[in-house]
Parts: C-alpha cells; sequence; structure tokens
C-alpha cells in the first residue's frame, strides 16, 4: 500500500458514550482530508464493541489486523474517539497520542464544561466544527513532530539573544506574560511564562495558529486543556511578516485594540532584518550554516524535560529521498524507538541521580533493506534524545560516534 | 553430585544377598492398570517375558506416551517409605510412570495383536535380547551395602577428601586371564565402578566420568581396608586425578606389587556440604515437570497461575440462532474465575474479527483490552469460519511473542491432529487439549518453574532464552565435528534403511508396516543429527518443545520413553502442485511419529504407511520391532555420548566472554579465589597465567575503556565460591586434564590445542586471548581465527543467536559454555539480550511478510517506490545498552559502567537468516562479517 495512494486512510471518530450518538467523524486518505467513508454500522459496531466491553469492566483498548490498527479511547465517560488507520509503520503509540491530542484540540474550542456535560447534542456538534481545521491537521502528515513527540517543535533563530530580549520587553510592555513568536507554527522565541505552559496546550497553540488561514490579526478564544480547560483565554496574534506571527495568551487585558500598529513597529521595527532571516527557518529549523555532516538526511532532537524538539529534513535537500519520505520515516522510526527501546515516558521525574536500572538503552539504530538503505539511528544522552536519518554511505559502525559529534554540536542550542 | 539414593534412604535398604542377582538380570517391571498413580509400586515378575512393558499404555486411539524415569530421578518421585518394598534388589529398580487416559477395557481390541507379533518373533529368537537390563551380572556381587552401614554408624565429622593406602598386586591379572581386558579397577583395587549405562543412567552427565564407587569386591585389597565407601568418589591414584577414561591407562602403568595411595572425595561429606540442599530444591521442580509432563497436576504450580488471567478458545462464527447456549464455545481452557471474564467477553473478539475484516480486508491478528488493571494482550487465528483465540497478560508475554505462540501452537496441532478443526472439534480430545494447554499456559507464565536443568545457572539461561528460542522457526542444533558426525549419521542410516531382519520383506512374506522416512536425533535437547526434511523437523521440534520433552532430556537421564502418534507433516500432505509426472508425487500415506527416550537421547522417526509399506489400517499402536530398532540404535550410540558431552561444554562455535570480566570492579574477593588450591594449580602448568603487570591494571582504578589491556580478569559479580566449587566437582574439565588426555590419545594436535584454547578461553581463569596466539603454531592461527568472532585484539562477544531456516536450525552457545562464563551481570545481560532480539525480530517478521506479500503479487516495482516511507524492509537493527552492577553501594564513587551491543542482521537471500549477536562497545563490529563467520560451514 503506498502512502499517497488512496489505500493509506486514517478514521477518526467521535461519539458521545453514553447516547452512542457520534459527534463527527473525520477522514484523511493520503495525507490529505477526505470525505468520510465508514457506513454508521461500522462506526455502529465499532462503538458497541468497546461499549460492551466497558458494561463487564473490560476496557477495549486497540485491536490490530494486518494492516490496520484501530484504537479506542474514552475521556472523562462522556466522549468516545476511536481511530482507525492502515497507514504504513502506524503504531498504536503513534495512535494514542493522536487520539489524546485531538481531545486536546475539542477541549481547547469548546471548553472541557461542554464535552463532558452534553445537554445538547446538536449544539455540540455545531460548535465542534471550528475544530475540524485543526483536527484534520493531526490526521494528515504535518511538517511538525509536535503531536507525535509531545514536545514543541522550535526553530533556532540567527540572532536569539536580540529576540528574546525584545520578546520580554514587549511583554512587559503589554502587561501580558505569555507572548510567543511563531514561524509557520515553531516557536522562535517565547517568554519565560509562555514555556511554563502545560503540555498538550504548548504544542497545540502553536500548531492551532499554523492550521488557521492567515490574517493580520486575531482574537481567538481559547480553553487550556491542561491549565484552565473550563474558563476560556484569549489567544491574540498579529503578524509581523507573512508566516511570522506574534501571539499572545492573556484574559480580558488587553484589547486587541491596544496592539495597534505603532506599537509593534517601535518594537519590532529595528529587529526587522533579523526577523526576515526567521521566515525561511520554519523547516529548516537551524540558522543557515551551521555545521552538519554531509550523510545527514534529517534530524529529530528532543530536549525531554524542557519539551522542546527539533525536527528538520532540509539538509542535503537535493538528494533522495523525498522531505516528506523523510519525514516520515523519521517518525516512524521516533515511534518505533520510543515504543520499544527507550522508556516512551522518560518525562523530567526520572533524573541522572535516580535508582540505575541494571540494563538501560542507549543508542539504536537500523538500516533499511536493499534498495534503499538509509540509516537511522538515535541516541540518547542526558535528557537529550537525537535521532538522525543517514545516507546509504555512512558507514554503519560509525552511526554512533557521527550521532555523538551531532548532539555535542547540538546541545548549546537546545 | 553423585547422589547415591541409597545413602539418602538407609533405613528402607536392608543388606541385599549376593545371591539375588542371577534373577535381576532380567527383570521386567509391569505397572498395572491402576498405575498412573505416580506412587503406585508394581510388583516385579522376574520371568523373562518379552513383552514390552509399555505396552499395557498404548491408548485405545493407538497413540502412546510412555515415560520412565532413570533410577534417580525417580527416587525422588516416590515416598520415601515405598522403596522399602523393593527388599531384595541391588539395584534400584526401576518404578514406571504410566499415563493412564483411557479405560483399559477397551484397549483389549488391538491387544492381541500386537502380542501376537511379539510372541512369533520370541519364538523365532528374533527379538532383540533386552540386553540392557542385565547390567551387574559380570561384575560379582556388590552387596555390600551392610557393610558399608556399620561403618556409617561410626562417622560423625567427615573430611572432604580422604587418602587410603591400599596394597596392589598386579601380578593378580595373570591369574584372572578369561576376564575382558578393562576391568582392572575391579581386579587390582577390588573396586567396582559401573560404566555400564544402568549405573550411567543415575549419575549427573557432568559427572559421568567420575569414578564413583559402586561396589566392592569381597577379598578386594579396597574392602579390606575398610576406609572405602561405596559412594566415594575416586579421584587419585598416587596423586594422579584420574576419571574412568584414564583410569585403566593408570592402573596399568604400576609395575609390580606395591601400595599405592587413593585418594577419594566423601561421598557422605560431599553429600552433606553441597548436594543435598540443592538436590531438594531441583527435585521439587522435577516431580513437577514429570507431574506436568503425564498430565497430572502439580497443585501449587497449578493454583497459581489460576490468578492471572489467560485463556484460550476456539469459537465458530457461524451462529445458529435456535442452537443451545454457548454453542459457538467448541473448546475453551482454563475454567477459572480469572479467565472466566475474557471467556464472557467473547462476543468483543467475535465482533472484531468478522467487523474488522469486512471493513480493511484483512483479517484481525491481535487486540489490547485492560482487565482488572492488568492488559492482555488476545492472539487471533482465523480459520475458516473458525476462529482460535489466546489471551495473555501483556507483563507476561510480549505481543510480538504471543503472535509467535500462536502460530507455534496451531502448527503443532495441525501436526497432531491434522486440522483445527479435528483437533478441537471432536470431543475425545478435550482431555489431550486440555493437557496441552496446560502446558503451554505453564510455559508462558512460569516459565522459570519449567526449565529445570542441571543447574541454577542453566536453568536461569532457559528461562531468559525461552522468549525468543521457544518460537523460532528452527531447531537448537550443535555442530559436531566430522568423524563424530559421521559416526551419527551411520547408526542412523542403518536405521532408516530398515533392512534389519524382522523386517524384510521375504522373509516374512508380507509387507512392511512402515516406511522409515527419516530420523532426527536429539541429545539433551541438541539436535545432533536429522535426516529429515527441514519442515518435518521442525514441527517435530516444535511437538517436542509444546510437551516439554527437550527440557526433560535435558535435565533427567530419561529411563525409557516412547511416544507414538499419528502425525499430519505438513511437508508430506501438501496437495501435489501439478499433474506432472515427472516430478515426485507424495504417496497417500498416513504418517506416525515415533520418539524413543533413552538417557539424554531422544531419537524421533518418521514413519510412512502406505506408499511402498502396507496401508494402515484404523488406529495401530507401536510396533514392537520399530521400537526395538530405534532402542537398539540408542543403545548403539552409548559410548559416544561423552564426546557430545566434549562438545556441548567446547561446542565450535565462536569464544564468548563474561560481561563481567569487562566490568572491572576491584574485589577483595579475588585474592580469596587465588589461594583455592585449585585455582593454584590450574594456573600452574598454564603459561598464560596473568602477568603481575596484568594484575596491577586489575587492581588498579582500571579503566576499560583503556582499549589495549584485556580486561580479562575475572571479577564482578561471580562469587569466588561458586566458582572454586564448579572447578572442584568436576576436575577433569581442568584444562591440564584435557591435555594429558589427548596427549596420551595422540590425536590430532591441531583438534586438541584447538580445545585446549577454547578451554582456557571459557574458563573463569583470567586468559587474555592475545597472549594465546604466541602459544599457537602458525598453522592453528587460521583454526584459532575461525573460533573468534569479533574483530579488535580481546574477545568481545557475550552472546550469539543464529538461525538458519535453509535448514531449520538455529546454533546459540550451550548451557555449559554460559554456565562456565557464570557471573551475575552476565546472566544479566542474556536475559535483556533475548528480551531485545524478540523485538528486533518483530521488526524482520514484518520485513519478512512485505517480501512475502511482494513476491506474491509479483513484485512490481511500483510497489516498493510506494513504502519508502515505512520502516521496511529492515536488514539490520543494533540496540547500545548501557549496564553497571547491581546494588551499588559506594556512594562517593559512581559504579563502573559498561557498555555493549545487540545487533540483529537479516539475510533475505537465498533463504533467511537471522543473527543476534551481543558484543562489547569497544570495538566497532561490522554484523556482516560476524555472520559470514558465524554461518560458514553451518550445515547440517
Amino acid at each position: 500500500m503506498g502512502d499517497e495512494g488512496p489505500g493509506s486512510t486514517v478514521h477518526l471518530l467521535c461519539l458521545a458514550a453514553s447516547s452512542g450518538v457520534p459527534l463527527f467523524c473525520r477522514s484523511s486518505s493520503g495525507g490529505a482530508p477526505s470525505r468520510p467513508q465508514l457506513p454508521f454500522s461500522v462506526i455502529g459496531s465499532l462503538n458497541g464493541v468497546h461499549m460492551f466491553g466497558q458494561n463487564l469492566d473490560v476496557q477495549l483498548n486497540s485491536a490490530r489486523t494486518e494492516d490496520t490498527t484501530v484504537v479506542w479511547k474514552s475521556f472523562h465517560d462522556s466522549i468516545t474517539l476511536i481511530v482507525l488507520s492502515n497507514e504504513e509503520g502506524t503504531s498504536e503509540l503513534r495512535l494514542e497520542r493522536m487520539l489524546h491530542m485531538v481531545f486536546a484540540a475539542m477541549v481547547l474550542i469548546v471548553g472541557l464544561e461542554e464535552l463532558t456535560n452534553i445537554r445538547n447534542v446538536e449544539r455540540l456538534k455545531k460548535e465542534l466544527r471550528a475544530s475540524y481545521c485543526l483536527i484534520d491537521s493531526f490526521l494528515g502528515h504535518s511538517e511538525l513532530s509536535g503531536d507525535l513527540t509531545q514536545c514543541v517543535d522550535c526553530v533556532i533563530p540567527p540572532e536569539g539573544a536580540l529576540m528574546q530580549e525584545t520578546l520580554s520587553g514587549f511583554a512587559e510592555a503589554t502587561g501580558t506574560a505569555f507572548v510567543s513568536l511563531l514561524v509557520s507554527g515553531r516557536v522562535v522565541a517565547a517568554t519565560e511564562g509562555w514555556w511554563r505552559l502545560g503540555m498538550p496546550e504548548a504544542v497545540l497553540i502553536p500548531w492551532l495558529v499554523g492550521s488557521l488561514p492567515p490574517q493580520a490579526a486575531r482574537d481567538y478564544p481559547v480553553y487550556l486543556p491542561h491549565g484552565s480547560p473550563t474558563v476560556p483565554h484569549r489567544l491574540l496574534t498579529l503578524t509581523l511578516l507573512r508566516g511570522l506571527e506574534l501571539c499572545l495568551l492573556c484574559g480580558p487585558r488587553p484589547p486587541l485594540s491596544q496592539l495597534d500598529p505603532q506599537l509593534l513597529d517601535r518594537w519590532w521595527q529595528p529587529l526587522l532584518e533579523p526577523l526576515r532571516a526567521c521566515l525561511p527557518l520554519g523547516p529548516r529549523a537551524l540558522p543557515d550554516g551551521f555545521p552538519l555532516h554531509s550523510d545527514i538526511l534529517g534530524l529529530l532532537l528532543l530536549h525531554l524535560e524542557l519539551r522542546r524538539c527539533l525536527f528538520t529534513v532540509e539538509p542535503s535537500k537535493d538528494k533522495e529521498p523525498s522531505p516528506e519520505q523523510r519525514r516520515r520515516l523519521l517518525r516512524n522510526f521516533y515511534t518505533l524507538v520510543a515504543s520499544t527501546h527507550f522508556p516512551p515516558e522518560p518525562g523530567p521525574a526520572e533524573k541522572e541521580d535516580a535508582v540505575h536500572p541494571a540494563q538501560t538503552p542507549r543508542a539504536c539504530y537500523l538500516v533499511l533493506g536493499p534498495g534503499t538503505g538509509w540509516q537511522l539511528v538515535a541516541l540518547q544522552l542526558g535528557l537529550r534524545l537525537l535521532l538522525l536519518m543517514l545516507s546509504p554511505q555512512s558507514p554503519t559502525h560509525g552511526l554512533r560516534s557521527l550521532a555523538t559529534h551531532t548532539l555535542q554540536a547540538l546541545t548549546p542550542l537546545l | 553430585m553423585m547422589a547415591d539414593p541409597a545413602w539418602r534412604d538407609p533405613s528402607g535398604r536392608p543388606a541385599e544377598l549376593p545371591g539375588d542377582l542371577s534373577s535381576q538380570e532380567e527383570e521386567e517391571e509391569e505397572a498395572d492398570a491402576e498405575a498412573s498413580d505416580l506412587s503406585s509400586c508394581s510388583s516385579a515378575s522376574s520371568d523373562t517375558d518379552l513383552e514390552p512393558e509399555w505396552l499395557d499404555s498404548v491408548q485405545r486411539n493407538g497413540e502412546l506416551f510412555y515415560l520412565e524415569l532413570s533410577e534417580d530421578e525417580e527416587e525422588s518421585l516416590l515416598p520415601e517409605t515405598q522403596t522399602v518394598n523393593h527388599v531384595n534388589h541391588v539395584r534400584f529398580s526401576e518404578k514406571e510412570v504410566i499415563i493412564e487416559e483411557d479405560d483399559p477395557r477397551e484397549r483389549k481390541k488391538y491387544e492381541p495383536k500386537l502380542k501376537r507379533f511379539t510372541k512369533i518373533l520370541k519364538s523365532k529368537r528374533l527379538l532383540p535380547k533386552r540386553n540392557h537390563k542385565k547390567n551387574s551380572n559380570d561384575s560379582g556381587p556388590v552387596s555390600i551395602l551392610k557393610h558399608r552401614s556399620n561403618q556409617k554408624t561410626g562417622l560423625t565429622v567427615q573430611q572432604r577428601y580422604k587418602d587410603v593406602m591400599v596394597y596392589i598386586n598386579p601380578k593378580k591379572l595373570t591369574v584372572i586371564k578369561a576376564r575382558e581386558p578393562l576391568k582392572l579397577l575391579e581386579v587390582l583395587v577390588g573396586i567396582i565402578h559401573q560404566t555400564k549405562w544402568s549405573w550411567r543412567r543415575s549419575g549427573k552427565q557432568a559427572d559421568g566420568e567420575r569414578l564413583v564407587v559402586h561396589g566392592l569386591l569381597p577379598g578386594g585389597s579396597a574392602m579390606k581396608s575398610g576406609q572405602v565407601l561405596v559412594g566415594d568418589v575416586l579421584v587419585a591414584v598416587n596423586d594422579v586425578e584420574v576419571t574412568s577414561e584414564n583410569i585403566e591407562r593408570v592402573l596399568s602403568c604400576i609395575p609390580g606389587p606395591m601400595q599405592v595411595k587413593l585418594t577419594f572425595e566423601n561421598a557422605y561429606a560431599v553429600k552433606k556440604e553441597t548436594a543435598q540442599p540443592k538436590k531438594k530444591k531441583t527435585q521439587a521442580c522435577t516431580n513437577d515437570l514429570v507431574k506436568l509432563l503425564c498430565g497430572l497436576e502439580a497443585d501449587g504450580v497449578q493454583q497459581s497461575a489460576l490468578d492471572v488471567p489467560h485463556i484460550t478458545m476456539y469459537l465458530t462464527l457461524q451462529i445458529h440462532s435456535e442452537a443451545a447456549r454457548e454453542e459457538e464455545i467448541l473448546y475453551h481452557y482454563p475454567v477459572s474465575e480469572a479467565s472466566q471474564k475474557l471467556k464472557s467477553v467473547r462476543g468483543i473478539f467475535l465482533t472484531l474479527c468478522d467487523m474488522l475484516e469486512s471493513v480493511t480486508g484483512t483479517q484481525v491478528t491481535s487486540s489490547s483490552l485492560h482487565l482488572n488493571g492488568k492488559q492482555i494482550h488476545v492472539a487471533y487465528l482465523k480459520e475458516s469460519d473458525k476462529l482460535l483465540l489466546i489471551g495473555l497478560p501483556a507483563e507476561e508475554v510480549p505481543l510480538p511473542q504471543l503472535r509467535n505462540m500462536i502460530e507455534d501452537a496451531a502448527q503443532t496441532l495441525k501436526f497432531m491432529y491434522g486440522s483445527l478443526d479435528s483437533a478441537f472439534c471432536q470431543v475425545e480430545n478435550a482431555p489431550r487439549l486440555d493437557h496441552f494447554f496446560s502446558l503451554f499456559f505453564k510455559r508462558a507464565l512460569q516459565p522459570d518453574k519449567f526449565y529445570v536443568s542441571a543447574s541454577p545457572s542453566a536453568q536461569q539461561y532457559d528461562a531468559a532464552s525461552a522468549v525468543l528460542l521457544d518460537n523460532l522457526p528452527g531447531v537448537r542444533w550443535l555442530a559436531l565435528p566430522q568423524e563424530l558426525k559421521v559416526e551419527l549419521d551411520t547408526a542412523l542410516s542403518d536405521l532408516e534403511a530398515a533392512d534389519f531382519a524382522e523386517l524384510s520383506e521375504d522373509y516374512y512374506d508380507m509387507r512392511r508396516l512402515y516406511t522409515i522416512l527419516g530420523s532426527s536425533l536429539f541429545y539433551k535437547g541438541y539436535l545432533v543429527c536429522s535426516h529429515l526434511p527441514k519442515d518435518d523437523v521442525v514441527e517435530i521440534a516444535a511437538y517436542c518443545r509444546q510437551y516439554c520433552l527437550l527440557p526433560l532430556a535435558a535435565k533427567q537421564r530419561i529411563g525409557q520413553l516412547i511416544i507414538w502418534r499419528e502425525v499430519f507433516p505438513r511437508y508430506h500432505l501438501q496437495p501435489p502442485t501439478g499433474s506432472d509426472t515427472e516430478v515426485f508425487q507424495e504417496p497417500e500415506g498416513r504418517y506416525f511419529l515415533l520418539i524413543v527416550g533413552l538417557r539424554h537421547y531422544m531419537l524421533c522417526v518418521l514413519l510412512e504407511a502406505g506408499g511402498c509399506a502396507s496401508k494402515a489400517i484404523g488406529t495401530p499402536g507401536p510396533d514392537c520391532i520399530y521400537v526395538d530398532q530405534v532402542k537398539a540404535t540408542l543403545h548403539q550410540l552409548e559410548g559416544i555420548d561423552s564426546r557430545i558431552e566434549e562438545q556441548l561444554a567446547t561446542p565450535l562455535g565462536p569464544c564468548l566472554s563474561c560481561a563481567d570480566w569487562f566490568l572491572a570492579v576491584p574485589r577483595e574477593k579475588a585474592d580469596g579465589l587465588t589461594t583455592s588450591p585449585i585455582l593454584s594449580r590450574l594456573q600452574g602448568p598454564s603459561k598464560t597465567a596473568t602477568s603481575p603487570t596484568c594484575r596491577r591494571t586489575f587492581f588498579s582504578d582500571y579503566s576499560f575503556k583503556a582499549r589495549k589491556p584485556s580486561p580479562s580478569r575475572s571479577s564482578g559479580g561471580c562469587e569466588p565460591g561458586e566458582r572454586g566449587e564448579g572447578v572442584g566437582l568436576s576436575p577433569h574439565t581442568t584444562p591440564d586434564a584435557v591435555r594429558k588426555q589427548r596427549e596420551s590419545d595422540g590425536s590430532d594436535d591441531n583438534v586438541a590445542l584447538l580445545k585446549l584454547t577454547r578451554k582456557k578461553s571459557t574458563l573463569p581463569n583470567p586468559f587474555h586471548l592475545g597472549n594465546l596466539k604466541k602459544e599457537l603454531s602458525e598453522n592453528d592461527l587460521e583454526v584459532y581465527n575461525m573460533v573468534k568472532l569479533t574483530s579488535g585484539p580481546e574477545n568481545t562477544l557475550f552472546h550469539y543467536v543464529a538461525l538458519e531456516t535453509m535448514q531449520g536450525i538455529f546454533i546459540t552457545p550451550t548451557h555449559e559454555e554460559v554456565a562456565q562464563l557464570g557471573g551475575s551481570i552476565h546472566s544479566q545481560l542474556i536475559k535483556n539480550f533475548h528480551q531485545c532480539c524478540l523485538s528486533i525480530r518483530a521488526i524482520f517478521q514484518q520485513t519478512l511478510k512485505e517480501e512475502k506479500k511482494k513476491a506474491l503479487s509479483g513484485g512490481g516495482d511500483s510497489e516498493s517506490a510506494n513504502s519508502l516511507s515505512s520502516l521496511t524492509p529492515v536488514k539490520e537493527h543494533g540496540v547500545l545498552f548501557e549496564c553497571s552492577p547491581e546494588n551499588w553501594t559506594d556512594q562517593k564513587k559512581a559504579p563502573p559502567v559498561m557498555c555493549y551491543w545487540v545487533v540483529g542482521r537479516l539475510f533475505l537471500h537465498p533463504k533467511p537468516q537471522e543473527l543476534y549477536v551481543c558484543f562489547h562497545d569497544s570495538v566497532s563490529e561490522i554484523a556482516i562479517e560476524m555472520a559470514f563467520k558465524l554461518f560458514f560451514g553451518l550445515t547440517l
């Protein structure tokens, strides 16, 4: 089954757990949203087996056929999400995390109250329409990795310190603690407060901003799934340059009108050149001229405590395979590594000084079969996990040292 | 550890009369019909009836599972008081364990047929004499038990070793010319050591070569001395180490009448010190294993298994609405509360199976659910409109293993019954399936209780490796040197030719009953020789594994094991591919599997009825002729087992290192090690003992990252006591003994030297492999290189598993090798290695599946281009692990860390091969080179 072919489909079903009424049903085929194809009887039985089990205190989590994986998940006993995917290399870990993101996205848009206490199904359905755009981006092939890694996608700007300083000054001037600068869904710089945001929303808000149609300025009510699931906040976005947006998360104040062009100009005009330099950074993540080994085709660097990541498939762009394939290979490799070898949730609780497990995995590599020969290597050092995709000519026994060197070079950045 | 049962039960075994012996020689014991009770002792019928003792256990459908343990195993099974019955037996009679599943009355139908045949043969004196039963008649009376017990009462504290001076007169020899030549020990010293197999059965194989005193010759010098007791072990003669192999040579060197110093290991002391506590424990396990095999539940085991939810069900997807309740369940096991829940949600499984197949077009393979806070994986196997389900907790059985297990179980059931339907849908099969699945679940849930091996380390190794090895599509193979292989091949070929007189068609003017398609010989669970097609041997091995016969043969010396059943080998029963007359067509025959086990040997023979042989009618039981011929073949192989044993201890495969050697932890205990007399003796003759500088590097804060000096100094978690004991108990494995033996044998120098070096490298003694090069001549270097798998100056290989699917075999270090390495970290490493390999293999299996799919669809290019974004096909996968000693108490210093790789490599062409290696991180290895070295010359 080809990844671009019609065979690769993901179906996401959302049902009200108590009544079994479908709230929405999203599908994507070959990475692009498509019309739902599942007949209602199938939706009904998928929900039925799960409900039947629940009545007998048996929680059905997942099922696999030779090419398809189905994952069930119910949230707060009121919403059941079911995902059915036959994408290649799909795994339960990926689908489970997807469901968590989808539910968080629903909370972000309509709030937890609406979802746990469904009074009017029809109204809820209508409200949830606003979240389709965001949800569809999880089903498709995104350029970001946050949905899978649960880390915030970042880029490394050329003049980071200056930008950081300006951002802090701007935040102070507007009286909000939560300010960030985003380029196509990735964080260029953010205030301390912004980085303290809890897990789902820290990934979701940049993701939301990236998925919305471009606009000069927005004032968007959001619930924070972790921080404030019932009380909405305001998300203000201001486009500085095309693709480069300033985000503020705030309460009733300041009103959008207060953030007039003069204010922006005062703060950001001096940084015009560095900001322009940020624009192409989106997919590249690393500044121009950063020394990377020529064999490296793709890179995913995670900081497990700060929960930030760098993800790029731009190096040696002219070589095979295409960026899309590289991205998917790296994502699949991350899934494999996280689900089999490295503990899936290292979390901040597991510190260096914790008890030493007798046998700890440190690195792993994968050489793909005949015809391709691409190599993937993962290396964990301290709190950083680096995944590289390398061209076939790189010697297999040198993979680890190459990864170690690259990680050392990247350490000051993240 | 030679445990003379009489010592453990002195009261129950009074003195024997010398005159009784003659009546024992053809002793036959028959179990009565009620003998299914383990502890029931049958009466000895001392007549020379030739009717085989297993004849009564043949079931109505012709199947036979007959297991009779060797003496010491039996002893452990019986309550001590029972042994009183056997007053007039010199050797400890064999009791039988008989599995009685059928009503004896119903057996009558076919019994006459078998008996009749036996009688014909008997009258023609054609049945081979069951010569193994006589064993002690030629060695004179051995009834000195009284003598011994008198002695014993006076003993309170005994030294472990004792020296006894005896007077020896070699001139006696000329007087007794008529005797066989190799009886010097008996004739000169008056010590009876039974090398004949009856006694050897009772000793453990590892010390099979030890000269245990089984009896004293009346009037012999040993008896006169009054200090030699039955059960003592003769260790040295005039300080020359002796074993059963060299004793005759040593004694023949005595020029004239003289006083000779005999050194004995004290039986009583040994047992007190080492044997008894250990013995107790393993016996308990042994009992369980045997009881399980026989279908009798060991209550404790069963009880604890019940608490864990697990289930197997065979459901039908065709439900008739008017039928009775639970009609869709054709079979389920077990009936327990924890499993009840899983049974009650079968609707989920049925719905998923039906619905997902219609939605996705592919069959459902597994699902996961949470039950009482436990995650349970359920594996599905759908065949036509029936569904086989196996559910096990994720904690115990990871999903890839479960997938393999269900396929394995289904394959074995098909091998046994032809199809899943015929296995599950026949009511009379239910108890057999219950037994099958009770073994299945116990293996899955309590692996450590199951793999009862000779030593705790081997047991640990078994339990750790089961997760991977149990489901490999191959058989554990032991590579043997050419000459040994030829010997085995010849023996099996002779059997397979089936031209023994009884089977000659002309002789009786009747068609022979079966054609022997081939046979496979297992030794201690290792395949040593096979003349069967790959598919057959894999299926037979899977059958043996499911019924735990392989661990049984490894641990216990089987007195006699006979299994007979009809089987349905896939290879022979696949439908003819075309009407091409040129191609060989399998005859439409029936196939029977005959397994005969004797001590550590197990010979599996596949028989075909129909074709050239006469057609099988009804459900024939085992035929005496074939059983006896197979048995005779095994008897013929008796002499070889010591050589196979030697191969087990030092197989032809690559050398291994112990992980603990690389964790250079300074330990005071090491001093205690060097003071051990045995060890110093060991180090004495070997020139390669560690140089002082090397020792210094070890005791100083030695970092293994400095690659130059070998971290060969053994240290780490391996307890010195344990090691000393290991060496001390088997003196014949010391290098100088091997060398001595080799030199006197004058055998091929190359081989001897090779073995010598291998021996050294696997000893816990620190030997830098690099140093060994100096010892070897130029010519030997080539051989030496073959043996070392890793590159770099030191041997960094810890473990390996190599699977070769073309021949259906895999090789891996033997239990003996792993036991020699010891080490607490090493055993953890092995456990981790196998678990990691399981997940690596899961990825490889995915690749293999994709390849198969591609081959089926004609290998279109478009598809391979499309699948570029998925992680298949994978050809190599490696994981680096870091480990440090457990229970590190030193707060100031960080524990030492060692890194090692677990690398798996998959070769798709010409036939899939899989290699898994585990090696130290210090040298970068190229897996493909290692694979080449390992697979080179790997032929059955």
